[in-house]
């Protein structure tokens, strides 16, 4: 188990409800890996630096946690194939 | 921007000369270079690419990652400097290119 960071950020214009759901399930995903969440902090709604797919604000949520390093490239997959999702990054941190 | 543009490369020294004699005017061209290291002065400061505040000032206008000529950072913490603001970059925390301070207002 190593320490890592995850920030992803979420389409903007997607309702509250929407949101709060794709990001428990973000948390539900790090779970079900025997993944141990320490922090999440929810930046909120940011303008982006450069547009990423033609939209220029982004909803950011930042999640530290443990996780398996061999899990982590499933993590990445998983976060890429979720179209709610238009960037993110994990970073190890130890 | 205009400025680049007339930047002539094959005639180097005449611009640096040029540069040295408009120090008076043109606070952008001369930057006065702090003597020593902050990270290693204050410990208590991180290098992290979470801290826009902190990386926004050793990038250029144009996004460029400012030389340790300018900024005074030593050669370990400027390695780190760099890693985090290129982490920065991907999340669109900060530009790749560009200054995207204008277009925040």
């Amino acid at each position: 188990m190593h320490k890592y960071e995850l920030v992803v950020i979420l389409q903007a214009d997607l309702e509250e409800a929407v949101l709060d759901a794709a990001v428990e399930n973000i948390e539900t995903l790090i779970k079900s890996n025997q993944g141990e969440i320490t922090k999440i902090d929810r930046w909120g709604k940011r303008k982006l630096a450069y547009p990423i797919n033609k939209t220029n604000e982004g909803y950011y949520f930042y999640i530290e946690f443990d996780y398996k390093p061999e899990e982590v490239v499933n993590l990445k997959r998983t976060l890429g194939f979720n179209e709610q999702v238009l960037r993110s990054s994990v970073i190890r941190v130890d | 921007m205009t400025e680049n543009k007339s930047y002539d490369r094959s005639d180097r020294g005449d611009d640096r000369r040029e540069r040295g004699g408009n120090r008076g005017n043109n606070n952008r061209r001369f930057v006065s270079r702090p003597k020593f290291c902050q990270f290693c002065s204050d410990p208590k400061i991180a290098i992290d690419y979470k801290n826009v505040d902190l990386l926004s000032r050793l990038i250029n206008e144009t996004g460029k990652i400012r030389p340790r000529r300018q900024t005074g950072t030593c050669a370990k913490h400027q390695r780190e400097v760099a890693t985090a603001i290129k982490n920065a970059r991907h999340i669109a925390l900060l530009p790749f290119e560009g200054d995207f301070w204008a277009d925040n207002n």
